[in-house]
């Protein structure tokens, strides 16, 4: 990808990004919610969109915050997943999925109050189940909503961005209009005693939170954001800030102009139309304005809808990314090239959401939703700070911390306990079942494990016990078994391939093929990634071949690059981030592709190996006859296994080889570590005399060899070539020798990484 | 000196199904370079319909799909709101003697739907423009 493509992939201008943000939240608070909202809280409730739009905004600092350290498809779902582990990711994945469909089910209803304030639409019997007329409006709506996403009709930028100035000027120009008619006496009692007084301020903000739930889409489109360190924050907070002083000032105008109890549902459907119609027929313009406000009425819940419907199929990429749900639900649709699937999914959620709920439940079954996502959210940051990851660079950093997200966290999982309880429960119905997808599905196929456990786990000593065990039991079990296979040349490729797949379908593991591009110390990293090709001409065949070769074995496999001032250090600190379990990499003594340049601090590294290393000396690929030359150790326990596994594989003759002086012995010391290493169907050979001598000759007879390594620390001299080997240089067959880190406990061993 | 039409052509795929078939529909013919490309849709100023990670996922399985039979061939990302300027783009930039493209046909509802791009591809290029014949089916 050359410099100008990566900036035409991020195409989105602060002014769009604000746009998305605006235009999602304002349909929902000003046109569909006013009404319910009088009828909660009577004229207070304008303080229950500041407070709506305060809790906001806290949440909206830590997903900026979050958005600009990891700009990835998928915004809130993926900071939970990635700080807190794929079992809140289930959660926050769900949660703010279904949140997504129960807002456009809403948003949709709103749409159908409008249409049906100039179209005839007619209510319906559909079996036993009864459609009011907005009902059927919405279905209507939604499915076209729907079909426009599913065919990937593309609207230019420059009409979301119309949309959004001419809502916005219509609604300035009636909030002017309806000043001029506002009374303060018709706003009194501000506290109206039939709501409950000032308390109802509260169970209003959680029915009117719906109307803030566009700011945390833009965090969905993050990726595409151009200069995402200034617009995300700009335009999250920003958005925020502008809805919550325009729903504050239309609320005391609404209520200002018509008595709050005239407003309610009981009364009207479309309350702002009522208030439009008195504000603008001052100017003698009822008519117009009552039109335009329909307009805009339609617009504004549509654009929210639609919003919705895209964002909720980012989330369903993240997740699938994430193997939290199946990726064929985003397969790419061949003519449209939408991810056609995921968003016929969510339109049947949505129609079904429509036909099941009100307007109410509906707002609230959404709000709590992404109340809970928000809430994880805001814990999601305090982990990413607290645990200080490596690479956590956000350009915007939250001021205040730890204020910000603990008030966030604390404001967002609070407002929850204001709903009532059904709509609580049918929540958690959500949250539960994505507990329950995650245990039953997702945690044998997902891999990536989260920030939070490995915090925990990696510090088991100081942190709690039930804490540790706790995140080692969540932990996903999926891909345990990762043979890393880091590729440099070409004609080795195809034997280090084959080896590695041999092991991973023993072990019903994957092969994660990585090309070493080693990088002259000059040259940035990141204009290596960009320059590639000049770099290492055959570097997409390695990865070709490598992937074209495991995959006759029917392993999974996986191709990563990876540019490195420090090839060998690259080779380890992939091992560890990719959660390796076995390396195998490719030894070649005088042409060494790694070698060719002095590592300093490659002795210190290879005292902690990050996982098991197979070195192959590689002089073809051929596993009939294995020789084993053993005496104890964890060193040979891993050959040992290698052998087995290989054994299993191709059926291979495996000979056992113990040198020692006294016969007797030799052949009891055999049989025991043929037995408790599983091999005791191999042959077993003792020799006398010279250790070295006896293995050349027992090797004559082998087509391969696999040694232990028996010195600590000797991979790292073998690769760099200080030490010659005698055994190996002197023998004909290829020779694997293998090296188990040592220092690691066998809990850390089994959880760390 | 004149110029074959096949000594430099551009090859746009659309996912990995395509590029297999359009590279199976190449291989019989005596070609000098080929660039194969991908347009990652971009919604220029509104969110993109489908994730640009996804997008670019699918480009990398699209040009392993067609290297599988022309394994020299160059490869090239491009992010454009237009399938089909992007395509013209490209044969502009490396100086392309053709565009090979494989239709893929659709029912004129689909095609209207999307608008007709391997019409719009004919009739817009400054390039000659080849497309493959379709016996080979969809593989």
């Amino acid at each position: 990808m050359t410099e100008s493509d990566e900036e035409l992939a991020k195409d989105l201008g602060l002014l769009s990004v604000l746009t998305i943000g605006v235009g999602t939240m304002i349909g929902a608070g000003i046109f569909v919610l006013p009404g319910e909202a009088a009828a909660a809280a009577g004229p207070a409730v304008a303080l229950s969109f500041i407070l709506g739009g305060v809790i906001s905004l806290f949440t909206a600092l830590s997903a900026s915050e979050l958005g600009t350290a990891m700009p990835k498809a998928g915004g809130s779902y993926y900071y939970v997943n990635h700080a807190l582990g794929p079992l809140f990711g289930s959660v926050a994945g769900w949660g703010n999925w279904m949140g997504l469909a129960f807002a456009s089910a809403f948003y949709t209803l709103g749409f159908g109050e409008y249409l049906a304030t100039f179209l005839p639409i007619p209510a319906l019997m559909l079996g036993p189940i009864g459609l009011s007329e907005f009902q059927v409006g919405a279905l209507l709506a939604a499915i076209a909503f729907i079909a426009v996403n599913y065919i990937g009709a593309k609207e230019t930028g420059s009409i979301q961005i119309v949309i959004v100035t001419l809502l916005i000027g219509i609604l300035s120009v009636f909030s002017v209009l309806g000043l001029f008619q506002t009374d303060i006496s018709t706003l009194r009692p501000f506290f109206p005693a039939e709501t409950g007084g000032a308390a109802a301020i509260f169970p209003a903000t959680g029915l009117v939170f719906v109307s803030f739930l566009g700011f945390a889409k833009i965090t969905t489109v993050a990726e595409e954001l151009k200069n995402p360190g200034r617009n995300l924050p700009l335009a999250v907070v920003g958005s925020v800030v502008i809805v919550t002083v325009m729903y504050g000032i239309i609320m005391v105008v609404l209520m200002g102009v018509i008595n709050w109890q005239q407003l309610g549902p009981s009364f009207t459907t479309t309350p702002v139309l009522d208030v439009g119609e008195i504000a603008f027929g001052t100017i003698g313009i009822a008519g117009v304005g009552v039109g335009l406000l329909t307009f805009a009425g339609l617009l504004a819940t549509a654009s929210s809808a639609n919003a919705s419907i895209l964002a909720s199929s980012r989330i369903n990429f993240a997740m699938g990314r994430d193997k939290l749900i199946s990726d064929t639900l985003n397969a790419i649709h061949p003519t449209f090239a939408t991810p056609y699937r995921s968003i016929a999914v969510t339109g049947a959620i949505i129609l079904v959401f429509i036909v099941a709920g009100d307007v109410q439940t509906l707002a609230k079954a959404g709000s709590v939703l992404h109340l809970i996502v928000y809430g994880l959210l805001n814990v999601a940051l305090i982990v990413m700070r607290e645990a200080d990851v490596e690479g956590y660079q956000p350009d915007f950093r939250v001021p205040l911390y730890p204020v910000v997200p603990v008030v966030g966290a604390f404001s967002s999982f609070g407002l929850i306990a204001f709903m009532k309880p059904i709509e609580i429960a049918l929540s958690l119905v959500f949250v539960a079942g994505g507990l329950v997808w995650y245990l039953l599905y997702a945690r044998d196929v997902a891999e990536k494990k989260g920030i939070l456990s490995q915090y925990i786990l990696d510090r088991s000593e100081t942190m709690p016990p039930a804490a540790v065990s706790a995140a080692s039991t969540v932990q996903p079990d999926g891909g345990t078994f990762r043979v890393m296979v880091p590729l440099a040349n070409p004609q080795t490729e195809k034997d280090l391939i084959t080896l590695a797949s041999a092991i991973a379908k023993q072990r019903g593991g994957t092969v994660d093929a990585v090309h070493i591009v080693p990088t002259p110390d000059q040259t940035p990293l990141e204009y290596a990634a960009d320059h590639v090709d000049d770099l290492e001409a055959d570097h997409r065949t390695i990865l070709d071949a490598a992937e074209r070769d495991a995959e006759t074995f029917g392993v999974d496999v996986e191709t990563h690059t990876i540019y490195s001032h420090r090839p060998f250090e690259g080779i380890f600190d992939a091992a560890e981030s990719h959660q390796a379990a076995l390396v195998v990499l490719g030894w070649e003594a005088d042409t060494n592709s790694f070698s060719d340049r002095v590592e300093g601090t490659f002795d210190e590294l290879t005292d902690e190996l990050p996982c098991d290393f197979v070195v192959l000396k590689d002089r073809g690929f051929d596993p009939d006859e294995i020789l084993v030359p053993t005496a104890g150790g964890p060193d040979s326990d891993l050959s040992a296994e290698i052998a087995k596994l290989l054994q299993s594989e191709y059926d291979s003759d495996v000979t056992l080889l113990h040198v020692t002086d006294s016969e007797t012995e030799g052949v009891t010391f055999l049989e025991d570590w043929a037995a408790t290493h599983d091999l005791t169907d191999a042959t077993l050979q003792v020799e006398s005399g010279d250790i070295e001598t006896a293995i050349e000759r027992a090797a004559n007879d082998s087509t391969m060899m696999i040694i232990g390594a028996t010195e600590r620390g000797l991979l790292s001299r073998l690769v760099r070539g200080s030490l010659v080997l005698d055994v190996v240089d002197d023998v004909d067959c290829s020779v694997l020798l293998a090296e188990r880190p040592q220092t690691k406990s066998l809990s850390e061993r089994l959880f760390k990484r | 000196m004149s110029q074959l039409f096949t000594d430099s052509i551009v090859v746009p795929v659309a996912n990995q199904a395509d590029a297999t078939t359009t590279a199976a529909a190449l291989e019989p013919y005596d070609i000098g370079e080929i660039t194969v490309m991908y347009v990652v849709e971009k919604g220029d100023g509104v969110p993109d319909k489908t994730p640009v990670e996804q997008s670019e996922q699918i480009a990398t399985e699209s040009f392993a799909a067609f290297r599988e039979a022309f394994p020299t061939a160059e490869t090239e990302t491009i992010y454009r709101r237009d399938v089909v300027t992007a395509i013209s783009e490209v044969a502009r930039e490396i100086d392309a003697s053709a565009i090979v493209f494989h239709p893929r046909g659709g029912s004129r509802f689909r095609q209207f739907l999307t608008g007709d791009r391997s019409l719009r591809l004919i009739t817009e290029a400054e390039r000659p423009v080849i497309a493959l014949p379709n016996e080979v089916s969809e593989a």
